[in-house]
C-alpha cells in the first residue's frame, strides 16, 4: 500500500489558486525525468492523441452518413405506395387512444412513422420465419379492424401479426414510440 | 514499500489534484519543462457540482412519475447513478484535502487511508458502472427494436433489475479489486482492454440498429414525407457520432494516461502527457454533465416530467 502525505508547507514555483496544499507521493521522490535531448516536441503524445481522436471521429461520421446515402431509394409501384399509404392512415388511427395521455401529441408524425418502421420490421421476420402461429383471439377495437381489412395484400399479414401477439402489441406501440425517439428525434 | 513505484500513480489515479511536479525542483530542474496544468478550483466545483445536479434531477424524476418505471429508464438510471459518484468521488476528495489542511483530519491516521482507499474504489467504481451502463442501454435498445414485439417477454422489469444487481455487484468487486491490487500490472492491462472492447462492442450495436433503421426509411422512401427521411437518417448519423465521440473524448485520455503511467512513467514524451491528468479528471466530470443531455434529455416523456416537478412546484400537481 502506498501512503501518501499531505504537505502544506512546501513552497511551489507554480502558483495554487486558493490553496497552497498539495499532495506529496513517493514517486516524486525517485528520479528526475530528464528533458534534454529530445527529437520531437515534448507535447507530442498529446497532440498525437487528440489529433487521432479527432480525426476517428470525423471518420466515424463520414462512414455512417455514406452509409445513409449509398443505395437507391426502393422503387415502388403505385399499388404498393397506396397500400403503405393506407398502412400509415392505419398507424396515425391506432396512435389516436395515446393521445389522451397527452404525452405524444405533439410528436405523432413522427411516431406513427417510427412505429411503422418497426410494424415493416416485424412483417419482414413474419415473412421470411413463415410463422402460423395461432395467439389469442383479436381483441382490438374495430376500428383498427376496419382500416386492416381495406388495406390489399398487408391485411393478411397484419392480420397474422395481431393475432400473434395483440396484447403486447398496444404496449409494444408506447414502447416503441418511447424508444425510437433517440434514432428518429 | 513496493519496490514497483509507477505503480503508486495507478493506485491514486484520482488523487493528484493539487499535485505540482514543481515540487521536484527541489530534486532537479528538469522537471519544470513539463509543468502540470492546473484547473482552478471553482471549475472543479463547478462542473462537479453540475454534474450531481443534473443527475439527482433525473433520478428524482424517474422515481416520481410511474409512467417511467421501465427497464430503459432504469438503466437510464444506473447511467446517472454512476456519473454521480464520479462527480462525487471528485467533490470529496476536494473536501477531504480542504479538511487535511484545516487540520481536522490528521495526515498518517489510519483513517485517512482507509478513506483514500474508498475514495479510490469509489472512482473506479463509476468508470465502471458508467461503461456497464452505457453497454445496457445499448443491449436495451437493440432488443427494443430487432425483437419490438417479444420485448415485454425478453426484458421484464424483474429482469432488468437482476441485470443491474449483477452489473453494480461485479463493479464493486472489480473497484475493490483493482484499488487494492492495483501495483500488479495484471489489473491495469485488464483495466484498459475491457474500455476499447466495450467500446467497439456498443459501436457495432448501435450501427447495426442504425442500419435497420436506415433500411426501413428507404422502404417507405416512396411516401410523400421522403425529405423527411433523409433529414432524419443524417439525425441517426450525428446521434450515433455524438454518442460514440463524447464517451471516447471523455475517457480515452484518462485510460491512456494509466497506460503510460504502468509503461512509461520516466519516457519524458510520457511525463509531458501526464502533466494534463488535471484536464482528464475535468473531461471525466464533464462527461457526467454530458450523458444526460444526450440520453436522458431526449426522452420527450422525460422532458415532460422535468416540466411538471418545475411548473408545479408552486402549486400541487397530482403524478
Amino acid at each position: 500500500m502506498s501512503s501518501l502525505r499531505l504537505i502544506s508547507n512546501r513552497t511551489s514555483q507554480q502558483a495554487l489558486s486558493n490553496s497552497d496544499y498539495t499532495w506529496d507521493y513517493e514517486y516524486y521522490e525517485y528520479g528526475p525525468v530528464s528533458f534534454e535531448g529530445l527529437k520531437a516536441h515534448k507535447y507530442s503524445i498529446v497532440i498525437g492523441f487528440w489529433v487521432g481522436l479527432a480525426v476517428f471521429v470525423i471518420f466515424m461520421f463520414f462512414v455512417l452518413t455514406l452509409l445513409t446515402k449509398t443505395g437507391a431509394p426502393h422503387q415502388d409501384n403505385a399499388e404498393l405506395s397506396e397500400k403503405r399509404f393506407r398502412m400509415n392512415s392505419f398507424v396515425a388511427d391506432f396512435g389516436r387512444p395515446l393521445e389522451s395521455e397527452r404525452v405524444f401529441s405533439h410528436q405523432m408524425a413522427e411516431e406513427s412513422q417510427s412505429l411503422f418502421h418497426f410494424c415493416i420490421n416485424e412483417l419482414d421476420h413474419m415473412n421470411k420465419a413463415k410463422e402460423s402461429q395461432k395467439g389469442p383471439s383479436l381483441d382490438s377495437n374495430t376500428h383498427f379492424q376496419e382500416v386492416s381489412k381495406s388495406s390489399g395484400v398487408f391485411e393478411e399479414d397484419l392480420h397474422r401479426l395481431t393475432k400473434f401477439n395483440i396484447p403486447n402489441f398496444v404496449n409494444t406501440d408506447k414502447l416503441v414510440m418511447q424508444s425510437s425517439h433517440w434514432i428518429l428525434d | 514499500m513496493s519496490t514497483d513505484r509507477p505503480s503508486n500513480l495507478i493506485k491514486h489515479p484520482g488523487q493528484t489534484s493539487i499535485a505540482s511536479l514543481e515540487n521536484i525542483s527541489d530534486f532537479s530542474l528538469n522537471i519544470t519543462d513539463c509543468a502540470q496544468v492546473v484547473v482552478p478550483e471553482e471549475v472543479f466545483f463547478t462542473v462537479a457540482a453540475a454534474g450531481i445536479l443534473e443527475n439527482l434531477l433525473i433520478l428524482i424524476a424517474v422515481i416520481r412519475n410511474k409512467n417511467l418505471h421501465l427497464p430503459m429508464y432504469f438503466f437510464i438510471c444506473s447511467l446517472a447513478i454512476s456519473d454521480m459518484l464520479g462527480s462525487l468521488y471528485k467533490t470529496l476528495e476536494n473536501i477531504f484535502i480542504i479538511l487535511c489542511k484545516m487540520g481536522y483530519l490528521t495526515r498518517h491516521g489510519d483513517f485517512e487511508k482507509k478513506l483514500d482507499d474508498a475514495m479510490d474504489s469509489m472512482f473506479i467504481l463509476s468508470l465502471l458502472g458508467s461503461i456497464f451502463s452505457l453497454l445496457a442501454i445499448a443491449a436495451d435498445r437493440y432488443i427494443t427494436i430487432f425483437y419490438a414485439l417479444r420485448y415485454h417477454n425478453i426484458m421484464t422489469l424483474r429482469r432488468a433489475l437482476v441485470i443491474l444487481a449483477i452489473i453494480w455487484a461485479f463493479c464493486a468487486g472489480s473497484s475493490i479489486a483493482i484499488a487494492l491490487f492495483s501495483y500488479e500490472a495484471a489489473t491495469v492491462i485488464p483495466f484498459t482492454i475491457l474500455f476499447p472492447l466495450m467500446m467497439c462492442f456498443i459501436l457495432c450495436l448501435y450501427v447495426h440498429m442504425f442500419l435497420l433503421a436506415r433500411s426501413h426509411a428507404k422502404k417507405i422512401a416512396s411516401l410523400p414525407s421522403s425529405t423527411v427521411h433523409h433529414r432524419t437518417n443524417m439525425k441517426g448519423a450525428i446521434t450515433l457520432t455524438i454518442f460514440l465521440g463524447v464517451f471516447l473524448c471523455c475517457w480515452a485520455p484518462f485510460v491512456l494516461h494509466i497506460l503510460l503511467a504502468r509503461f512509461c512513467p520516466h519516457n519524458p514524451y510520457c511525463a509531458c502527457y501526464m502533466s494534463i491528468f488535471h484536464v482528464n479528471g475535468t473531461l471525466i466530470m464533464c462527461n457526467a454533465i454530458i450523458n444526460p443531455m444526450i440520453f436522458a434529455f431526449r426522452s420527450p416523456e422525460l422532458r415532460s416530467t422535468f416540466k411538471k416537478m418545475f411548473y408545479c412546484s408552486r402549486s400541487s400537481c397530482n403524478w
